[in-house]
């Protein structure tokens, strides 16, 4: 079930190879801002992954998922601040009212296709930040601090470097996996079929809507996943950083710049985007130079739009067929 | 009563520039079937022209606007010829991407080379005047944009149904190898689109900066707005979006005086209802 079997013998060298690196990287490097590098890496190598099955597989592309990791960081730390619960007992609340909240949201949505459905995805995210931003129970624009625990320990998940590290490359382990099981489920062949051709699936039996609206939910559940993490890992959630388009343009450039609807793309784009992304944090950050950022990412998603719209995968696989 | 009217002509004087807004994307929409992200940022852009040939060569905000229209249909063109021309080759999601790049290099460019705090126009004979009829009151400067808008849209519209260059965007419009076989320069007339769409908007800009503060980032907001009428109005239908403009200016006038913090969140709303329960928009059927 798990089984990439199906791979060509190279790619599992490859990403065993960078499994091995990735478990002994606190080892190696030392120093605190590598490692902070690494942990936002894969933070952002499961946002993609998670963003792949709705975007890549499904094609449908989402412009909210910001508002999932949301939903997600907002109960943990609303729910560990007021109510002291584990934070296990978190992750499903979370994953719960991202799964409503777009269950909710989804069925009217699917009846939209290409740019209209876009276009609605954002609109929801934005009135979310909105209210996020408005609403004074959740913080409002000042947002949630979560209570520190003086020990770390399993059930608050707050960890330093180390600790946190080896949780987030769990729960990106985890998060892959089921991407390995997922696309070659049947769900999985059935969205690819709806991507490819919305009437032909149809006239095949399947659900189209009811499939895209599958796809949707698990795409949230698994934003949510990663928002509850976010929060436990930074103890600080404002709706600036979590609920914020920014997020979802660098989560989708993840899966888009590395390659939609591959099983490598969104890790490929994430660890060629989010060490970009730190090191010109780093390096602008006080510098007055606004926006060279932001200015760049569009610059590479024009170029890739433009002239290479399957991506860095699509270019290995390109240059593999004609070798 | 009396706040009812004047909420009432607020909106609509405020509608008819969402509305101008709305016209170059509505008319990219129908000629090539692409949804410009960047046009907030045309809009942006438009504003800082208006502001820098204001504040830096002391020309009256009003009479700048040739020079806004000119650098709006510069970019519009530009932007056509090195980007979306192949984008169209794509598949529909890069199509997406692609303008939403756009919209992200121009913004942080300008944020990059403006700064990121707000500015407003200091300096033109529509600052801080008022009208005062009996008990209404209105910002000059909104009644002369509203005018404005008003006026040009209809040239737009005269421009596309009685010439004949008109004639040619609208048969591309409907059905773009047709009119190429009939001797239309298709590829010269989805530039045009967005040379005009560049042109009206970054004109709107050029009003709007008159009244209201100029971020980079400003063009999120216009560019929803503009969704919003597009979708309202019907996507592609040119007359749709004058009315949904106005209802859009009026529904955002009325929200913003009783929930002002999120009353954005009413036009997002408006957005997502009618896409979903009336996808060809109120008047289309």
């Amino acid at each position: 079930m798990f089984s990439l079997g199906d791979l060509p013998l190279s790619e599992r060298i490859v990403f065993v190879a960078f499994l091995a690196f990735v478990f002994l990287f606190p080892w190696i490097v030392r120093s605190s801002y590598p490692r902070a590098v690494m942990i936002n890496f894969l933070l952002f190598a499961m946002y993609g992954l998670g963003w792949n099955l709705i975007g890549g597989y499904g094609g449908q592309v989402d412009l909210g998922q910001a508002k999932n990791v949301g939903f997600g960081a907002y109960t943990t730390a609303l729910m560990m601040t007021w109510l002291d619960v584990p934070f296990w007992f978190t992750v499903p609340v979370g994953m719960f009212f991202a799964t409503l909240e777009s269950f909710a949201v989804a069925y009217p949505m699917f009846r939209l296709r290409g740019h209209y459905f876009a276009i609605a995805t954002l609109c929801v995210a934005l009135v979310w930040q909105q209210l996020f931003l408005f609403w004074d129970w959740t913080g409002g624009a000042r947002g949630v601090e979560l209570p520190i625990k003086p020990i770390p320990n399993f059930t608050y998940m707050q960890f330093g470097a180390i600790g946190s590290h080896y949780f987030i490359f769990g729960l990106f382990m985890a998060q892959f996996l089921f991407m390995n099981w997922f696309r070659k489920s049947k769900l999985g062949y059935e969205l690819q079929a709806v991507r490819d051709n919305e009437d032909a699936a149809a006239s095949l039996g399947i659900n189209v809507t009811w499939t895209k609206v599958k796809a949707y939910l698990i795409t949230a559940a698994m934003g949510a996943l990663g928002g509850s993490f976010y929060a436990v890992y930074h103890s600080y959630i404002d709706p600036r950083s979590i609920m914020h388009i920014d997020l979802t343009i660098l989560i989708a450039m993840t899966a888009m710049v590395g390659g939609c609807g591959s099983m490598w793309g969104p890790i490929i784009g994430a660890a060629l985007l989010i060490p970009l992304d730190m090191y010109l944090a780093a390096l602008l950050g006080g510098r007055g130079f606004y926006g060279v950022d932001f200015m760049i990412y569009g610059f590479i998603i024009m170029i890739v739009a433009a002239f290479e719209p399957r991506g860095i995968w699509g270019t290995i696989e390109r240059a593999r067929r004609r070798s | 009563m009396e706040l009812a009217t004047q909420i009432a002509i607020s909106g609509i004087l405020m509608g008819v520039i969402f509305a101008l807004i709305a016209l170059g994307l509505t008319l990219i929409f129908g000629v090539m079937n692409i949804v410009n992200f960047a046009h907030g940022e045309f809009l942006m852009i438009g504003m800082y022209s208006a502001f820098l040939t204001s504040t830096f060569l002391s020309i009256e905000p009003l009479l700048s606007l040739p020079i806004v229209a000119v650098v709006g249909f510069l970019l519009g063109i530009m932007s056509y010829y090195l980007l979306i021309r192949y984008l169209l080759r794509g598949p529909m999601l890069a199509q997406l991407f692609g303008t939403f790049g756009l919209m992200l290099f121009l913004r942080y460019l300008v944020m990059f080379i403006m700064g990121p705090s707000p500015v407003a126009i200091q300096e033109g004979i529509l600052i801080g005047k008022t009208v005062s009829l009996s008990w209404f009151t209105f910002d000059m400067s909104k009644l002369i944009a509203a005018g404005f808008s008003i006026l040009l849209f209809v040239l737009i519209y005269w421009m596309i149904e009685r010439t004949k260059l008109g004639r040619a965007l609208r048969a591309t419009s409907i059905e773009a190898d047709a009119a190429r076989y009939m001797g239309i320069d298709t590829e010269k007339m989805n530039a045009l689109a967005w040379g005009i769409g560049g042109a009206t908007v970054a004109i709107a800009g050029g009003l709007l900066a008159n009244f209201y503060y100029l971020t980079p980032t400003v063009g999120m907001l216009f560019v929803m707005i503009a969704f919003a009428t597009v979708a309202l109005g019907g996507f592609g239908s040119v007359r749709g979006a004058f009315l949904a403009g106005i209802i859009i200016g009026v529904i955002e006038m009325v929200a913003g005086q009783y929930l002002s913090q999120i009353k954005l969140s009413f036009v997002y709303l408006t957005y997502f209802l009618v896409v979903v329960f009336r996808p060809r928009g109120l008047f289309g059927w």
